[in-house]
């Protein structure tokens, strides 16, 4: 064991260790992947937690023996190890202190919100927190990190932060998805009333930081911005917490500008949604340019989101994530595919049934004057045009009715139109070969028993529309329109009777989706497939069927 | 709005008209000849029908129009329309000319939403990519099948698909009840 040569490192490695273990919980976590650790630690180990490996994925060297030392320092119960690692965690992380500061003097005020947010918050919660305070903290335990120098030099940035902004520092570091768990913790850092907030969404979000970092990231903002939100709806205390969230490369901006900056940020956010904030739009145009990259615009978005999901009226966060995710389909498909799956929900339908939640985004939500923002807004319009046209396609198309998701529509779209387009085909080589000199003696027609005997009170009822309304046809016209309406309507009376009345809706337009739906639900269905069932036969004898009835 | 009655008896008129100009041009014609020139005059009516309010209508008799012989036939049974034939034809050339900046921005959009797949993680992104390329997929089969589609976007797209959907149903209606009225006589 190593635990002689460690104690110095104890305290800055216990934050790492820490926050790589309480992923699991307050179940003793501490060795995931950490081969070194003896057998006292076998206990902590826990390998159920996905939390636990995907976090110390990055940072499992470090635990390794780490975790063992630090049960031993500390007392047996995990609450109280982690307290004094929080604690340190804590210290450093809020003071500001640099790498290798083990931060106890601050450890007395960091203990109380650390223990609140212990009872409240989940495991993953604490990892998260500890996690940053341990990374920037050491150096030798960053050395086992992938990103040593940049993260390094992060944490020493960070630290000059209120300890809130560990979020931006972790996610342009392209640190593995374990400090996802960092800007949770950072969360939890804010305050006590938030953790609660924070632990529910983390949990959430916490499932899907194994996707990829940048997605926990951002699935993380977006529960410590919504959970920032729902906390507090001042803007005071918005503009700190998101003063956290904010784009990552805002990083040196915030040191100097730091909460100024990430105030407008937010209060940008915010202000689009409905001015809960100050809406400081210079702040966030000078933020903007510092924020470079498309990451730190997704996270700006799903943030965007969060917030206004919020204003909508408090929506699950995982469902606005979803959403949010969705919306920003366009710019962002990673993210929406990974914050979909944060929520919960499957990423494939969230893509393929874009009917449904289309349908909450009513709103528009203001961007900045970007062009992706503008471009995102058409972009959502014409989605929800789209779906809307899809709607009247399915009461058009038969079958369609139980169908969602764009994909299947067209499907069946298109194997309808290919279907009516065969039907016209079968049915004019049909009349081709009835007629072999192409006159459709309309009067022969008419003349003979059909009209006679199919003569009703509808067909006489349209043969007087009929003549009135082309007195410019041909005589002989005429006559075959009375002829074949009548046909028509004795032949397929009640599919014409039907038709018509849902044609009447119809031809007007998708523009009016309840007669429409109304209309067509109940009739269109049996009339298409009664037209179904009297074409599909004939269609289905082809040509070959057609010449044996000629000839008979 | 138009009743359905309205549109199928719209369409037999002009159906007929077309009949009547293709039976009194040739003597005698083989049964696919007259199945093509029963076809074309239904395409032709039926896209009259809807006097070049929609896309496909006038893509239709554009197409129509193209060649020599059945533009007498398009010009009978649209009337003193014609001059609409020389818009449309103008129409269709236009939209060859968007089509194809259509295509090339199709192409790269395809071409970064291929670049933005491949740096996500593959789990998530796989089906919601796999879905829009299914989409893509299928509306792409859809412009083929509706005539003029190629030049339309989506929204666009599906609102011409809707008009079409009624049109091919009132014509196969109206085509159908002929077939058997046509068919009772004969065996009458």
């Amino acid at each position: 064991m190593d635990i002689g040569e460690k104690d110095k490192y104890e305290l800055e490695k216990r934050n790492e260790n820490h926050i790589n273990y309480q992923a699991p919980g307050m179940s003793p976590d501490w060795q995931f992947g950490g081969a070194n650790l003896t057998s006292t630690p076998m206990s902590l180990v826990s390998s159920d937690n996905p939390m636990a490996i995907g976090s110390s994925c990055a940072s499992a060297s470090v635990v390794d023996s780490f975790g063992t030392s630090l049960w031993e320092h500390t007392s047996n119960s995990q609450n109280l190890g982690f307290c004094d690692i929080n604690a340190q965690n804590g210290a450093s992380s809020s003071n500001g202190m640099g790498i290798g500061k083990g931060g106890n003097s601050l450890r007395s005020t960091i203990d109380r919100p650390f223990d609140m947010s212990w009872n409240a918050a989940s495991s993953m919660l604490r990892g998260g927190i500890f996690l940053p305070n341990a990374t920037g903290i050491l150096p030798q335990s960053l050395s086992q990190l992938p990103a040593d120098s940049a993260f390094i030099d992060r944490a020493a940035r960070f630290s000059s932060f209120n300890g809130g902004n560990f979020s931006d520092m972790v996610n342009p570091f392209g640190i593995p998805e374990s400090m996802g768990l960092y800007t949770r913790g950072v969360g939890l850092m804010q305050g006590p009333q938030d953790i609660f907030a924070i632990s529910g969404m983390k949990s959430v979000s916490v499932v899907e930081s194994e996707k990829s970092k940048l997605n926990s990231t951002e699935a993380s903002k977006d529960a410590s911005l919504q959970v920032e939100n729902r906390a507090t709806q001042e803007s005071p205390l918005k503009n700190e917490k998101k003063s956290e969230s904010l784009v990552p490369s805002n990083e040196e901006a915030k040191q100097g500008n730091g909460g100024s900056g990430n105030e407008s940020d937010e209060a940008e956010f915010s202000g689009g949604i409905g001015g809960q904030d100050e809406p400081s739009a210079l702040d966030d145009l000078s933020l903007e340019p510092s924020a470079k990259g498309l990451s730190s615009k997704k996270r700006k978005r799903s943030v965007q989101d969060a917030e206004v999901d919020q204003v909508k009226g408090g929506e699950p966060p995982v469902e606005a994530a979803k959403d949010n995710a969705e919306n920003q389909k366009k710019g962002d498909q990673n993210q929406t595919t990974t914050i979909n799956k944060t929520t919960g929900k499957q990423g494939k339908q969230g893509s393929q049934a874009s009917d449904p939640p289309k349908e909450e985004y009513i709103h528009v939500r203001a961007r900045r004057g970007q062009a992706t923002n503008s471009h995102s807004l058409a972009e959502r319009v014409r989605r929800e045009k789209i779906s809307e046209r899809m709607k009247f396609l399915q009461d058009l198309v038969p079958g369609c009715s139980k169908v969602t998701g764009k994909a299947v529509m067209l499907d069946e779209i298109i194997n309808y139109v290919q279907s009516l387009q065969r039907q016209v085909e079968f049915l004019s080589m049909k009349l081709a070969t009835v007629n072999p000199r192409l006159d459709f003696n309309i009067e022969g027609l008419l003349a003979k028993d059909i009209i006679q005997s199919r003569a009703g009170p509808s067909s006489l009822g349209f043969s007087p529309d009929m003549s009135v309304g082309y007195p410019s046809l041909h005589p002989s016209q005429p006559g075959l329109v009375q002829a074949a309406l009548p046909v028509m309507g004795n032949t397929s009376d009640v599919i014409r009777r039907t038709l018509s009345s849902q044609f009447t809706p119809m031809t007007g337009g998708y523009k009016e989706p309840n007669q429409l739906s109304n209309a067509w639900e109940d009739d269109l269905h049996n009339v298409v497939q009664m037209n179904y069932g009297a074409g599909a036969p004939s269609d289905s004898q082809d040509v070959n069927g057609i010449t044996p009835f000629f000839m008979s | 709005m138009r009743s359905p009655g309205s549109l199928k008896q719209e369409f037999l008129k002009k159906w007929i008209m077309g009949f009547q100009r293709c039976s009194s041009s040739k003597k005698s014609m083989s049964v696919l000849d007259r199945k093509k020139a029963i076809k074309l005059s239904a395409d032709i009516a039926m896209a009259s029908a809807r006097k070049g309010t929609t896309c496909w209508s006038r893509a239709l008799i554009a197409s129509a129009s193209k060649d020599g012989s059945d533009k007498h036939l398009v010009e009978q049974i649209l009337g003193p329309e014609s001059e609409r034939l020389i818009l449309m034809k103008k129409f269709s050339t236009g939209a060859l000319v968007c089509s194809k900046r259509i295509r090339s921005k199709k192409i790269l959009k395809r071409s970064c939403g291929i670049r933005r797949t491949r740096k996500c993680a593959p789990q998530a992104a796989l089906a919601s990519s796999i879905a829009k390329r299914l989409v893509r997929k299928r509306t792409q089969v859809l412009k083929s099948l509706i005539p003029g589609g190629e030049f339309m976007n989506e929204v666009s797209l599906i609102e011409e698909t809707l008009d079409y959907i009624i049109s091919l149903r009132a014509q196969v209606d109206v085509m159908r009840s002929l077939a058997i009225a046509s068919e009772l006589v004969n065996h009458n």
